[in-house]
């Protein structure tokens, strides 16, 4: 006979693990979208991904530590494992644009660390250690904090070297698609005012064969 | 622990309709719970443990599947649960009816999980709403008439048509005027033996009704309460038979207070002069709301076992609790002994304030602090609890590494304390030398500056300069933002993003490079370190 505190205890113990499982069961049914445009919405992501999904909940990513300008990101929750699959197939194999062009979204599978609501890892604890002037290990400790830190000082440099590589990116392209655009829009006048006609006689040319 | 469990008094009274997938859930109109009747639609405390407060609540449905018994409670909210969200004066005893749609609104419980009755008036001038007589209010424990919308955290005035799908009209006050309390009773004179079908004809406590004496029933149940009490000069006999006139009213208090017995225990069992403390004297206020009844410590007991519900979470053993209830409880203070333990309280089932509202609030309060070098598998309760542990401090924590950008081999979170002071003790605290799992953590004050997210198009989101478009032409772009599409193969966007996904290819690369080798060097680190 188990006594009511076993009770409770195997309750809490298997409340903590349908927690756990539920939690893995929404990481594999959601997939990350990133480089987002900040003017899509939560409509705009439903509406873009309904030929291959069902959308549960959009949750976007808040900046909180890149100190740049960064393109905005979203966890997107879908109905089931197989939808994530195929949108984020459908994502990869093609260039998908949301909410502009001609810059597209990425998509890839949801992983926990990704949700700022995550539970713990089952069965994982925090071992902390105070470590005061003196010890043995405090130097030691103390020169991996600067190794942290200066981990973080590349990483924010690589941020901010891909963030300058995509604006020359979009500079260069911007220069190109508004050539393209003169052109097109020379060859249009020129169709339109007859310059075409003059030119075609001048040069003896039958615009019309073929 | 739950010797007495067994022994409490327990039967349905009438029955509803069955329902559920396999038929095999039996609805009830009422049952007696340790010889009190309760109804669909009463009020009722309940307690959890650890909780200093007892909860109350309204039973919406009452039924039985696979021996369990359970309830369906519809919540009341006290001023300081939903604080936030307040506005205007509270008057005396105020608390506010959940409506809506959303977490906190109602959850399921065991029945065993109800503590006591509670009689709550509800005062609104609604006209669906039965006036309540003066008696009744002066009798009420609490009195409502604002509704607070769990779905969008509003309060109203407003009698809202529909609560939990029932007619609202049944969630006000009951049609006829009812004694729906011990004082009530007092007041009409105890010979009509429980007219209120407040308690049922079970041998021994009907005859202790009747005899006007409200002897604890269970005295195991009331030695126990004393074992809680700090003052517990009354030794744990079982002959703790106390002697109340049940008569007792507001001049009579000097009565009361000759009663021989220590102070601690007669507030304990004084269930029927509750409301003559209530009104005089605030301390006791609080420590008579937090004992809605002998049965108590009873339930506490049950509670620990029999409340798995999702937002009552058992975890505490039995001696935080006893601490947490000592009288020297000021109005709603956080008791000492109560600080470092799990707060599991209901505040959590709301949506707290969000956290970009919340995080420049507690910045300007300097209660914010960002730690970084955590590991960044754990989520925000083990940071709280690690703070805890490591600190003896409460917190609130976010975990706060992007997804795409930030390093996975440094996991941050903001963390806000409850004050200043708080927030610059961890500081100095982390910073001298906090290991957690062989990361030395490292931490500052205040907010990140990060940019506003933009408000413009995305860099590589083009539209061609100087276009000349007719309106019609503008009003298709303006609507592109709003669509979506697979890029096709003969058209300059797809050559376009094609390049920009070479390129954020390329991007993948060197951050995983990156984050790989920064992996690689913590790892030889350590391996060093542990030479």
């Amino acid at each position: 006979m188990a006594t009511p505190e076993d009770h409770a205890e195997s309750m809490t113990g298997e409340y903590a693990e349908t927690e756990c499982a539920d939690f893995e069961a929404r990481v594999r049914r959601t997939i990350y979208i990133d480089h987002l445009s900040p003017v899509v919405t939560r409509q705009v992501i439903r509406a873009a991904l309904s030929q291959c999904a069902n959308v549960v909940s959009v949750e976007f990513i808040e900046n909180y530590t890149i100190p740049y300008d960064i393109p905005a990101a979203a966890l997107v929750e879908l109905d089931d494992e197989s939808q994530a699959k195929s949108a984020v197939d459908l994502m990869r194999d093609f260039p998908f644009i949301i909410g502009g062009m001609p810059r597209p979204v990425r998509a890839s599978y949801a992983r926990p660390e990704m949700f700022p609501d995550r539970p713990s890892p089952p069965g994982s604890k925090m071992e902390f250690l105070w470590l005061k002037q003196g010890d043995p290990e405090y130097d030691g400790m103390n020169k991996l904090k600067s190794l942290a830190k200066r981990q973080e000082a590349e990483n924010m440099a690589l941020i901010k070297n891909i963030l300058e590589e995509e604006k020359g990116l979009a500079a260069q392209q911007q220069i190109m698609l508004d050539a393209n655009y003169y052109k097109y829009n020379m060859l249009e006048n020129i169709v339109q005012n007859g310059t075409i006609k003059n030119l075609a006689g001048h040069y003896r040319v039958n615009l019309f064969d073929g | 622990m739950g010797e007495s469990n067994e022994n409490i008094q327990f039967s349905w009274g009438n029955k509803r309709a069955k329902g559920g997938a396999k038929m095999d859930t039996q609805f009830y109109g009422s049952f007696t719970f340790d010889n009190v009747k309760y109804s669909l639609y009463d009020c009722v405390y309940l307690f959890k443990n650890g909780e200093p407060e007892p909860y109350i609540g309204k039973i919406v449905k009452i039924w039985q599947q696979n021996e369990a018994k359970k309830v369906k409670i519809l919540w009341f909210f006290t001023p300081d649960e939903i604080r936030n969200y307040l506005e205007g004066p509270v008057v005396e005893n105020e608390i506010f009816l959940a409506s809506g749609d959303g977490t906190g609104l109602a959850d399921i419980n065991p029945l065993e999980s109800i503590a006591g009755k509670c009689t709550v008036v509800c005062i609104s001038k609604d006209e669906r709403n039965r006036q309540p007589t003066p008696k009744e209010q002066t009798v009420a424990d609490y009195i409502f008439y604002r509704f607070f919308d769990v779905g969008n955290c509003t309060l109203s005035e407003q009698v809202p048509e529909k609560i939990v799908g029932l007619e609202v009209n049944v969630l006000l006050n009951p049609e006829a005027e009812q004694v729906i309390c011990y004082p009530d009773q007092d007041v009409q004179g105890m010979n009509q033996k429980v007219g209120a079908g407040l308690v049922a004809p079970l041998p021994q406590s009907a005859a202790k009704m009747e005899d006007e004496i409200p002897v604890a029933p269970f005295l195991q149940s009331t030695a126990k309460m004393e074992d809680e009490i700090p003052v517990a000069a009354v030794p744990l006999s079982q002959s703790v038979a106390i002697f109340l006139p049940p008569s007792v009213k507001e001049e009579d208090k000097a009565q009361v207070a000759t009663v021989p017995l220590p102070l601690a225990v007669e507030e304990d069992v004084l269930k029927p002069t509750q409301k003559v403390f209530k009104r005089t004297q605030s301390t006791q206020k609080v420590f008579s709301d937090k004992m809605p009844s002998k049965k108590l410590k009873l339930s506490q007991d049950l509670t620990t076992k029999n409340m798995p519900s999702k937002k009552l979470k058992p975890s505490q053993d039995l001696t935080t609790q006893n601490m947490a209830s000592v009288p020297d409880v000021k109005v709603r203070p956080v008791p000492s002994a109560e600080l470092p333990t799990r707060q599991a309280d209901r505040s959590k089932w709301f949506k707290p304030m969000p956290w970009d509202e919340k995080l420049p609030l507690a910045d300007k309060e300097g209660k914010l602090v960002y730690i970084q070098n955590l590991d960044i598998r754990f989520g925000a309760s083990e940071i709280v609890e690690l703070i805890r542990e490591a600190l003896q401090l409460s917190c609130t924590a976010k975990p706060i590494n992007h997804p795409t950008y930030d390093d996975p081999n440094n996991g941050k979170a903001y963390v806000v304390f409850k004050s200043r002071s708080a927030a610059d003790e961890a500081v100095m605290k982390i910073n001298s030398g906090l290991v957690v799992g062989g990361r030395p953590l490292y931490c500052s004050k205040g907010l990140l500056k990060v940019p506003k997210p933009a408000s413009g198009a995305l860099v590589g989101h083009l539209t061609i300069s100087n276009q000349k478009m007719n309106p019609r032409q503008r009003e298709e772009q303006k609507k592109a933002v709003s669509t979506s599409h697979c890029s096709q193969p003969n058209t300059i966007e797809y050559d376009l993003a094609l390049d920009w996904m070479l390129v954020r290819e390329k991007q993948a690369m060197k951050f995983s490079i990156l984050h790989k080798r920064h992996a690689g060097e913590r790892k030889s680190f350590a391996a060093k370190m542990a030479k």
